[in-house]
C-alpha cells in the first residue's frame, strides 16, 4: 500500500472515530432522555395503581360474598402490579413514589352500586396510565404496558358489566383525526 | 460575489425542488404496512362474526345478543384504524383483489358452542398479533394498537364466559 493511501485510510480512520465518538454522544444523551420518559410513565402508573389499592378498599367495604371476593382478588391484583412498578423504577435508579394516606374519590361511596362504580373509575384511570407506557420507545416497556392494560381492561369488563372498544382511550384522543 | 453567495440558498432550494418533483412517488411509511396488516385482520374477524351471525340457528339460540355488541366494537376498531390511514399521494396502494381488501369468507363450525370457540380463538389471536405490531410503529399508533388488543382480550373473555350472565 502506499504512503499516500496509507494517510488517506488513517485520516478517514480518524474522521470516522471522531463521528463514532460524537454519535456515542449524542446514543447517551437519547438513552438518558428515553429512561427518564420511560421513569416518568413508570411513576404515572405507579400513582394510579396506589389509588387503586386505596380504592379497592373502599370498593370491597360496601359489597359483600361474590362481588367482595372479586373486589379481594382485584385488590391483590392492583397491589402485585404496583410492586412490580416500583421494582422497575429502582431498576431504572429512581426512588418509587410512596402512597398517600388517603385519596379523594370521585364521588362518595354509600352503595353497592357506588362501590362497582368506583371500580371502572379505578381501572379506566389505571388503563389510560399503562398506555402512557405503551408509548415509550424501548419494545419491552411498550409490550410490558400493553400487557397490563389488558389485565386492567378484563377488569374494567367483569365490574361493567360489559366490553369496550377502546379501553384507555379517551374519547378525545378517538375523535381526532391526525393530519397528513 | 456578496450578491453571488446570497442567490446561492435560492438556487439551492429551487434545485431542491426540482429533484423533488422528478422522484418517483414515495414508499409507504413502516406504519402503512402495519395498518394495512391490522386492518386486514380486524376485516377478518369482522367476516367470522358476520359468519357466524348468517346461520339462522345460531342467530335464534341467543347468540345474537352476545355477538352482535362485540361485533360493533370491531367495526368501530376499523373505523379507527382506516382514519389513521394515510398513504402518501402516488405511492402504492393495495389492489382491490388483495387479502386486505377481500377476505375470504370463513367456514363456520358445526355446532354453537365450536363456533363461539373458534370466535374466542379468533379474538385472542388478533389480539396477540396486534401486540407483536407494536414495536414497529410511532407512541400513538402503539397506543391504538394496545387498546385495541386489550378489548380483544375482553372479547375473548365473554366468549367464554357466555356474555356478561356467564
Amino acid at each position: 500500500m502506499s504512503s499516500s493511501a496509507a494517510g488517506a485510510r488513517d485520516a478517514a480512520g480518524s474522521r470516522l472515530a471522531a463521528s463514532a465518538a460524537a454519535a456515542r454522544g449524542a446514543a447517551r444523551a437519547a438513552v438518558s432522555a428515553t429512561v427518564s420518559a420511560t421513569v416518568s410513565a413508570l411513576e404515572m402508573a405507579l400513582g394510579a395503581e396506589h389509588a387503586a389499592v386505596y380504592g379497592y378498599g373502599v370498593v370491597g367495604a360496601q359489597l359483600t360474598g361474590a362481588a367482595q371476593a372479586a373486589a379481594a382478588r382485584d385488590w391483590v391484583a392492583h397491589q402485585v402490579a404496583r410492586d412490580d412498578l416500583e421494582a422497575m423504577l429502582r431498576s431504572l435508579g429512581a426512588e418509587p413514589v410512596p402512597a398517600a394516606p388517603a385519596y379523594r374519590l370521585p364521588a362518595p361511596v354509600l352503595t353497592a352500586h357506588d362501590a362497582v362504580t368506583l371500580a371502572v373509575q379505578l381501572e379506566d384511570r389505571t388503563a389510560t396510565a399503562y398506555l402512557g407506557l405503551v408509548a415509550a420507545s424501548a419494545p419491552a416497556i411498550r409490550r410490558f404496558g400493553a400487557l397490563r392494560l389488558r389485565a386492567t381492561a378484563l377488569r374494567a369488563a367483569f365490574w361493567r358489566g360489559t366490553t369496550v372498544a377502546f379501553p384507555g382511550l379517551p374519547a378525545s384522543v378517538l375523535a381526532r383525526r391526525p393530519q397528513p | 460575489m456578496l450578491a453571488a453567495s446570497a442567490a446561492l440558498p435560492l438556487v439551492a432550494l429551487a434545485g431542491c425542488r426540482g429533484v423533488g418533483a422528478l422522484a418517483p412517488p414515495p414508499a409507504p411509511a413502516p406504519d402503512v404496512d402495519v395498518l394495512t396488516t391490522v386492518i386486514a385482520g380486524e376485516q377478518l374477524l369482522i367476516a367470522r362474526y358476520e359468519a357466524v351471525l348468517a346461520v339462522p340457528r345460531y342467530r335464534a339460540a341467543g347468540l345474537k345478543a352476545t355477538l352482535e355488541p362485540l361485533l360493533a366494537e370491531h367495526r368501530a376498531h376499523l373505523a379507527q384504524l382506516r382514519s389513521r390511514l394515510i398513504v402518501p399521494a402516488g405511492a402504492a396502494r393495495p389492489s382491490p383483489s388483495s387479502p386486505a381488501r377481500r377476505p375470504s369468507r370463513p367456514v363456520v363450525p358445526g355446532s354453537e358452542s365450536a363456533a363461539v370457540a373458534f370466535l374466542r380463538a379468533a379474538e385472542l389471536q388478533a389480539s396477540d398479533a396486534l401486540l407483536s405490531q407494536l414495536g414497529k410503529v410511532p407512541p400513538s399508533l402503539a397506543q391504538l394498537l394496545a387498546s385495541i388488543s386489550a378489548s380483544e382480550a375482553t372479547h375473548a373473555a365473554w366468549l367464554q364466559a357466555g356474555g356478561p350472565a356467564g
